[in-house]
């Protein structure tokens, strides 16, 4: 392992399965809760987690946890009582750090449908460590919710955001989606509005993707859904960044927001620390069906298929289905990719870094005096088109790096696939 | 009795899908020359594409031995045609070795216009012709009205025509022994001079160019200096044999016989089909008649797409036509494509099959143009160009009139689809000579009509209007003047060379509307607003313009799934390489063929 690699942040991202119904916008891969074998699940999840730390502690490449993230699904669906049994092993297996950012997924009205119950549940999450919640709100117009197929109302949320901030939680982040058909951008806004009383730490905004295999996806096939048209759909995104910066929030990547903290002028504390991990190239451990990881240079990812996993962890060998050992070229390729997904855009000194890291790159990191110089010949054919891009007011080229501009943003992937 | 009267030289005639091929491949397996186990379907067509599309185009030929019921050993020279309408001269050159020919009319279908055109070819060789129904096997035959329609029709006795099924062959052991029967037996001298006749030759990496000949008298071997009588070329030969298939080494070949000669040539323009081989120390007086040399009818544009090197192009051109003496090229120079080649081929199926051959074979990237053809164009000044590229039409003040291409176009068809067919020819500027029933319900229409109106999408339009009955056989017939302009495409406002047709004054509008139309489907919305505008000269006549996209973006996080997002990512590069760049905007290279398919029901 490089020197390098030993600086790095480090994650663990947990992957709960289930939710009470399927959205019907969602692929992805998720079960409804009722009748699956989710005590089966935690408890194959456990045997991965020993497996994984175990294997770490082999290797000598163990290192303190910085974030974990327990995404879906609905996490907030499993049983306590298990969520408690699987939380304690993670932490007897890893090193977490007493500052850690530890975030729960949640779905509104799936934290307990009556007070006291949903209150005792949070002071549960409290002591397993959990500081930040993520809630699907997506939407505040009942009407909508119930088109999406979310099972919440605008009322739920309004009460489960009150239970959370009573219980002392500081650290909250509400998604809300845009573009759903029928919807004009006067109601995204509206939403957003509502949203914003809750004064949430963090707002996540993304517009709704019809995707195949998906109920909307079918719906939209047979023409009984209409998408909302792509100038409309920026016209709103934009009319939200706007709105957002102006109530005070930091946007930070493309879709995410973060409220200032005290300085305004440094960044925001309320970042989500564990998405950061994904644009910034650091190291996380996926666990959980179809998780995704990215540790000691190796890109893997765990089964899909519900049955091979707990027969995996049964027989207990890890569920990985892939791996790929990153290339440099890989490694500078994902840096550039996923780095200008960020407001602040990547810089040459980093990617340049992240390509000397792989082990295929023949060089380490003192070497490139001029890092600028190394990056744009490695991507040379790349150069003339990025210029371009930067000609049209799309992407900012300057000696530090590379960032989009607002406008760029909207058709990041043409820009982003330069790089690949 | 001479070794003469047991040789028979023989071709199959037939439309194509009547079951040439398949009667072709169970003649070899009857023979017993081929093992079956060897036998791929249609061992004749031996190119994939031609396999595929059923069609032959390169041709083969076969050496049987059957022993027939009078006790004697017979020797049956195979001569394979090409089934299809633009290889018309090749299909006289083989016939012309030949003494006999089977023509094989499906039962199912009765006689088609490509069976009537090769018919007459064989007339004109001087052949006997043994009619035999085909597919017997299946429910739908119709003997005694394919038999009616051979009569009515062709004006052959076909009472005693054999009925086959060449594909579980049925029959063929009694169409042997008409054929011998029928088929007069080659005459010849073979003590005379060498008189050759190439009807095919192909390049062989180890060997050079094979020639295969019919030898009409005299005899040819090993270490004998040969003269090309047409083109004046002298070669050694290295060796002679039979075609048993492949090459087997023979000693001699002599009058009547049909094989093989290799002699160091290397390219099979030097030993054009239709040539006569003679000894260069003892040559014959005359060349046999019928040579000509081929002659392009359709052009058009290669050029090497993005990524590709234009080095590999020039070589895998060289390679084909090293072994297809009716293809040329030279190079050309777009403005929108950069360095490519001007292509001449046969016709559209040529055309095809050679861009075809360029992917498979070569594993080649390539953009096609709009194919045209060859416009004769007379200047004020008197001169005459032909004028196979749109993009060096001289300007119009200096033209005094443009003429085209003109074909007689025989279209076989069920009469219940005339009045569609009339409408369609009508469309593409066709005009009717006359029209005669064949029989009471099969109806030739003749037409003349400009080439140009042929080679899009006529034949596709012909068999969509008939469900697939109609058959269509032409051939080129004259030069004649026609009131046409040329039509550029600008993208963004800038014109394209490679988008710039050759069209009818009277259908610009139209055209150009159609053009745009279509290409408003093909190019992808950009970042800006892109007008697609058709013009002749200074004049815009139609326009549409390709909106601008807004959103290109991944707003979800998928979970720290980067892979995921590299894949589309790569997959999205991956499509922008099949595109080609105009200044800012890019267009699908398909755009330079597809934007003529015009699919307006015309």
């Amino acid at each position: 392992m490089t020197a390098d690699r030993m600086n790095k942040k480090r994650g663990i991202y947990i992957h709960m399965p289930f939710c009470v119904q399927k959205c019907r916008y969602c692929a992805f891969l998720s079960f409804t809760a009722e009748g699956s074998p989710r005590k089966e699940y935690t408890d194959a999840l456990e045997k991965e987690i020993k497996l994984r730390a175990a294997l770490e502690r082999d290797n000598g490449t163990d290192r303190p946890i910085d974030t974990i993230y327990i995404g879906g699904g609905t996490p907030s669906v499993m049983d306590i009582s298990s969520m408690s049994e699987m939380v304690k092993t993670l932490k007897r297996s890893f090193d977490v750090k007493p500052d850690a950012e530890f975030t729960l997924e949640a779905n509104p009205a799936t934290l307990g449908r009556k007070d006291g119950v949903m209150l005792a549940k949070l002071q549960a999450y409290r002591f397993m460590g959990i500081n930040r919640f993520s809630m699907g709100v997506q939407s505040m117009d009942n009407d909508r919710l119930h088109f999406l197929g979310r099972i919440h109302t605008a009322e739920n949320v309004a009460r489960d955001m009150d239970i959370i901030r009573r219980k002392g939680f500081d650290n909250v982040n509400l998604d809300l989606m845009f573009s759903v058909p029928g919807e004009s951008g006067d109601d995204a806004l509206s939403d957003l509005e509502k949203i914003l009383s809750f004064k949430p730490e963090h707002i996540s905004c993304y517009s709704l993707q019809i995707e195949e295999g998906t109920a909307f996806g079918r719906m939209a096939e047979s023409g009984e859904l209409t998408e909302v048209p792509d100038e409309e759909d920026r016209d709103t995104y934009h009319r939200i960044c706007r709105r957002l910066r102006d109530a005070g929030y930091e946007h930070y990547e493309i879709s995410n927001f973060a409220r200032k903290g005290d300085d305004p002028d440094s960044p925001s504390p309320y970042r989500s620390r564990h998405n950061s991990l994904y644009w910034n190239m650091d190291e996380y451990i996926g666990l959980g069906l179809g998780a995704s990881g990215f540790i000691n240079g190796i890109r893997y990812k765990n089964t899909t298929d519900l049955g091979e996993y707990l027969a995996a962890l049964g027989e207990g060998r890890l569920p990985v289905a892939e791996e790929h050992k990153n290339t440099a070229f890989d490694n500078i390729s994902e840096a550039v990719f996923s780095g200008l997904r960020r407001s602040e855009g990547i810089r040459y000194e980093d990617a340049v870094r992240a390509y000397m890291e792989a082990d295929d790159s023949g060089g380490d990191s003192t070497a490139a005096t001029d890092a600028g110089a190394v990056f744009w010949e490695i991507f040379a054919e790349a150069e003339k088109e990025a210029s371009e891009y930067a000609k049209r007011g799309l992407l900012v080229i300057d000696n530090e790096g590379l960032k989009l501009t607002e406008q760029g943003i909207d058709i990041s992937n043409s820009i982003m696939s330069l790089f690949v | 009795m001479s070794y003469l009267d047991n040789i028979r030289n023989f071709s199959i005639i037939a439309h194509i899908d009547h079951g040439k091929s398949t009667l072709a491949d169970r003649l070899i397996e009857k023979t017993g020359l081929v093992e079956a186990r060897d036998m791929k379907e249609q061992y004749l067509d031996n190119m994939d594409i031609e396999r595929e599309r059923g069609i032959t185009i390169k041709l083969q030929t076969t050496r049987l031995q059957y022993k027939a019921k009078d006790g004697q050993e017979y020797i049956l020279n195979l001569i394979d045609t090409p089934g299809h309408v633009d290889f018309n001269y090749e299909v006289s050159r083989s016939l012309a070795a030949c003494d006999g020919a089977v023509l094989v009319v499906d039962a199912t279908q009765g006689v088609e216009a490509q069976t009537l055109g090769n018919v007459y070819l064989a007339l004109d060789e001087d052949l006997e012709i043994l009619p035999v129904l085909n597919k017997m096997d299946l429910d739908s035959a119709r003997p005694d009205d394919a038999r009616a329609e051979i009569e009515d029709i062709i004006g052959l006795d076909a009472s005693e025509a054999p009925e086959i099924s060449a594909k579980t062959g049925m029959g063929i052991d009694d169409m042997l022994e008409k054929l011998i029967e029928v088929i007069p037996p080659p005459q010849g001298d073979p003590d005379g001079r060498l008189k050759a006749l190439i009807f095919d030759s192909y390049y062989d990496s180890y060997k050079g160019v094979i020639i295969y000949t019919r030898i009409f008298d005299g005899r040819v071997k090993r270490g004998d200096t040969i003269r090309m009588m047409n083109t004046g070329k002298n070669y050694e030969v290295t060796e002679v044999g039979y075609c048993i298939p492949g090459t087997v080494p023979a000693d001699e070949l002599k009058a009547g016989e049909v094989g093989y000669i290799c002699g160091s040539i290397k390219q099979v323009a030097d030993a054009r089909v239709g040539d006569t081989i003679t000894l260069a120390n003892a040559p014959a007086d005359a060349p046999l008649k019928g040579y000509k040399k081929a002659q392009s009818m359709v052009y058009c544009g290669i050029f090497p797409a993005e990524g590709e090197k234009y080095e590999n192009v020039k070589d895998a051109l060289e390679k084909l036509q090293v072994n297809d003496a009716a293809f040329n090229f030279e190079p050309e120079n777009s403005a929108a494509l950069g360095y490519g080649y001007r292509c001449g081929f046969l016709g559209l199926l040529h055309m095809d099959v050679i861009t075809e051959r360029l992917a498979r074979e070569f594993d080649l990237d390539v953009i096609t143009t709009l194919p045209s053809v060859v416009y004769k164009v007379v200047m004020k000044d008197g001169e005459v160009l032909d004028i196979q590229n749109p993009s060096n039409l001289p300007a119009p003040a200096l033209i005094a009139h443009i003429e085209e291409p003109i074909v007689k176009a025989d279209i076989m068809t069920p009469n219940e689809y005339v009045g569609s067919i009339m409408t369609l020819c009508q469309n593409r500027r066709g005009n009717m000579i006359h029209m005669e029933y064949l029989t009471k319900t099969r109806v030739q229409l003749h037409y003349e009509m400009p080439l140009n109106e042929v080679i899009y999408d006529f034949f596709d339009a012909l068999k969509s209007r008939t469900r697939g009955y109609a058959s269509l056989d032409y051939e080129f017939l004259r030069y004649q003047p026609a009131k046409l302009v040329k039509l550029d495409i600008l993208l963004n406002r800038e014109p394209i060379d490679a988008l710039s047709t050759i069209v009818p004054e009277e259908e610009a509008m139209a055209k150009g509307r159609g053009i745009c139309e279509k290409l408003k489907e093909i190019i992808p919305r950009h970042q800006f607003e892109v007008p697609i505008q058709a013009a002749i000269g200074q004049k815009i006549i139609a326009r549409e313009t390709v909106r601008a996209y807004r959103k290109d973006v991944l707003a979800k996080c998928y979970g720290g799934d980067i892979t995921r997002k590299k894949k589309l990512l790569e997959k999205q590069k991956a499509g922008k390489k099949r595109m080609r760049q105009f200044g800012s905007v890019t267009v699908p290279q398909e755009a330079f063929t597809e934007v003529l398919k015009l699919d307006d029901g015309r």
